[in-house]
């Protein structure tokens, strides 16, 4: 293990009491813009929140075991923007980096994840994702929480990481730059984090185009009915903080620039959890 | 400061009068309305305001409407005017209903651009102009698309109109504020959401629980108020005090919230409409029962100065917000 990791096996004597409290606490301490009753603007529910944090605890610390290292590197206040790789047919991954930012964070920071457009066509799923924090991927909102100092988790990849076959896995695919825009506009800084172990968790046979529901972009024919319990390493870098001006934002050579910074920084990133991973003993399940 | 009021004897039109006289620098108020009385005082045993005077005028005429802003309009110097009339019930349509909501729009902001006295015009317009998509903002603000859906019922497309129509003379010499209001929650103002709410059981798409913000009537009046003072030019968003889910207002109002599959709920509401004979048509609020869709009134805040204050009463019922979160923000007046 890295230096400094932490995690439901990584740690043990930090890990289990900051756990308890950590449900509590989401729901009593953690920055929220409420609007009087107890909801904010985008549907965020802190005491769901907890509940959610709470019924995942079996998944995060005993099937995925997961494995965190530098969290160290998510500002305490300020608005912050994640960029993560994205893989797995589900957001297994998204939900597993929420849960790590929610435990790692001191005081709980709470994360807000970016979803792709037809999340909240989705009956239940939309409400329930709403209720945890979880936004519409629509500029207009995501300048509203940069603009108040939350912080984001954004994976620039959209779909296409998902939607990604299995021998191109840990390969970023499409990388949108919206992020780097934003993060130049509002002065947020960006922290890369490589998630590994989503690819093998729930890869993908083959994807049924033909087939919509909801708007979603196709039909995930799956390995597995459910997902693998491979253990994921998440790896926080340093954060990126640009020296554009704000101005900069309209530019979209900075823009780029910003963008492909943050790229380099995340492939660095999975490279090298990649190769610890493979020194580890035990291979993907341990 | 002399003001011309339309659609005062309205629930709102005769909030905003009343808000207007409360305050000492208005000298006058034309309240204009279609009913031969005045809008009444909020305490009936208030003696009549002299500031007040009031003319059944029939807008939709423009002979007459052009005679009462060019007549005595002129005559008592008015120098701003708020319009709010438009036509309330979702189940009327045709010619008569849209020279009200459209026609009259037009024909008041023409015969105004060129007035030697009115300086101000502010119209009160919907937030249900935006239109609401799954891939749409939740926080809505000015520059969010309109809603064109040509299959929309009249009530949205008039309003959609008679806000473009009123948007399309701000480069004139007439000081114009759009005010796209959120729901004002309250009897007798069109409200779709008050007449959903009064059914004992809500009945609510399965899976979906969407943002909602709405307004209270002392908050609306007061916000036409505030943009009347204004010179600020432009469409402004007016969110109300409250942001919640659907669910949360349906608890409020002291209803049974009965989730049901998407598509029963048009049937089941159209024959509510056809027996009960109520305003709700669930077709107008299918998208935003799904999708959530909170005004942003950023802009009001920085240029006209509205903050809102006052949070609606729900139809009878619980009154009392629910706080689960230990800490949370009281409600103002709760």
């Amino acid at each position: 293990m890295e230096a400094g990791a932490t995690g439901a096996t990584g740690a043990p004597g930090a890990s289990a009491p900051r756990t308890a409290r950590t449900f509590a606490r989401i729901a009593r301490e953690a920055p929220f813009h409420d609007e009087g009753y107890g909801f904010d603007v985008f549907g965020l529910h802190p005491p769901s929140l907890a509940r959610a944090v709470r019924a995942s605890r079996f998944f995060y610390e005993r099937y995925f075991r997961v494995d965190s290292a530098g969290a160290e590197h998510i500002p305490a206040a300020g608005p912050v923007i994640l960029v993560a790789n994205h893989g797995g047919v589900l957001p297994v991954d998204g939900a597993m980096l929420c849960l790590d930012v929610l435990r790692q964070t001191e005081p709980p920071r709470i994360p807000r994840a970016v979803a792709d457009h037809f999340v909240p066509r989705l009956p239940l799923v939309s409400t329930l994702v709403a209720r945890m924090g979880v936004v519409a991927g629509t500029r207009a909102n995501v300048r509203h929480l940069l603009g108040r100092g939350e912080l984001i988790v954004i994976f620039p990849e959209g779909v296409t990481g998902p939607g990604k076959p299995f021998r191109e896995r840990y390969q970023i695919q499409d990388w949108r730059v919206g992020f780097a825009e934003l993060a130049i506009r509002y002065g947020a800084a960006i922290v890369p984090v490589a998630i590994i172990g989503a690819e093998e968790s729930w890869p993908m046979l083959h994807k049924v185009t033909a087939l919509r529901a909801f708007g979603t972009p196709y039909l995930p024919i799956l390995a597995s009915p459910v997902p693998l319990p491979v253990r994921f390493h998440l790896r926080y870098g340093a954060p990126i903080r640009l020296a554009a001006e704000p101005a900069a934002a309209d530019d979209p050579r900075a823009v780029a620039a910003a963008a492909a910074e943050a790229r380099a920084a995340l492939e660095q990133l999975i490279a090298q959890a990649r190769a610890a991973r493979e020194r580890g003993l035990g291979g993907l399940f341990r | 400061m002399k003001i011309l009021v339309t659609g005062a004897t309205a629930p709102l039109g005769a909030a905003i009068v009343w808000e207007l006289l409360a305050s000492r620098d208005v000298e006058l108020v034309l309240a204009v309305g279609r009913e031969p009385t005045p809008p009444r005082p909020l305490d009936p045993s208030a003696r009549p305001d002299p500031r007040l005077v009031y003319r059944a005028v029939d807008l939709t005429r423009p002979r007459a409407l052009h005679d009462l802003v060019w007549g005595e309009a002129r005559e008592l110097g008015i120098g701003a005017v708020a319009h709010d009339m438009l036509h309330r019930s979702a189940r009327e349509e045709g010619r008569r209903v849209h020279a009200q909501n459209v026609d009259a729009v037009r024909e008041l902001v023409l015969a105004c651009t060129d007035h030697p006295t009115i300086r101000r015009f502010v119209y009160r317009s919907f937030g249900e102009v935006y239109a609401h998509r799954h891939a749409t903002s939740d926080l809505i603000d000015e520059d969010a698309p309109l809603d064109f859906d040509p299959g929309a019922p009249q009530w949205l497309r008039d309003r959609v109109e008679a806000d473009l129509t009123v948007c399309a003379r701000m480069a004139g010499p007439l000081g114009i504020a759009v005010l796209r209001c959120a729901e004002v929650i309250a009897p007798g103002v069109g409200s779709q959401l008050w007449d959903y709410l009064q059914s004992r059981v809500c009945l609510r798409p399965l899976g979906f629980d969407p943002m909602l913000n709405v307004l209270s009537l002392p908050d609306a009046a007061r916000a036409i108020g505030t943009a009347l003072r204004s010179t600020a030019i432009g469409a402004f968003n007016i969110p109300g005090a409250d942001t919640l889910p659907l669910s949360v207002a349906i608890e409020e109002s002291g209803r049974a919230d009965i989730p049901v599959p998407g598509p029963l709920l048009a049937p089941l509401y159209g024959l509510r409409r056809w027996v009960a004979g109520f305003e709700f048509r669930y077709g107008m609020n299918v998208r935003r029962f799904h999708f959530g869709g909170v005004l942003d009134g950023a802009r009001a805040r920085r240029e006209l100065g509205f903050v809102p204050r006052a949070q609606v009463r729900w139809p009878p019922g619980r009154q009392h917000p629910r706080f689960e979160r230990p800490g949370a923000r009281a409600p103002a007046g709760a």
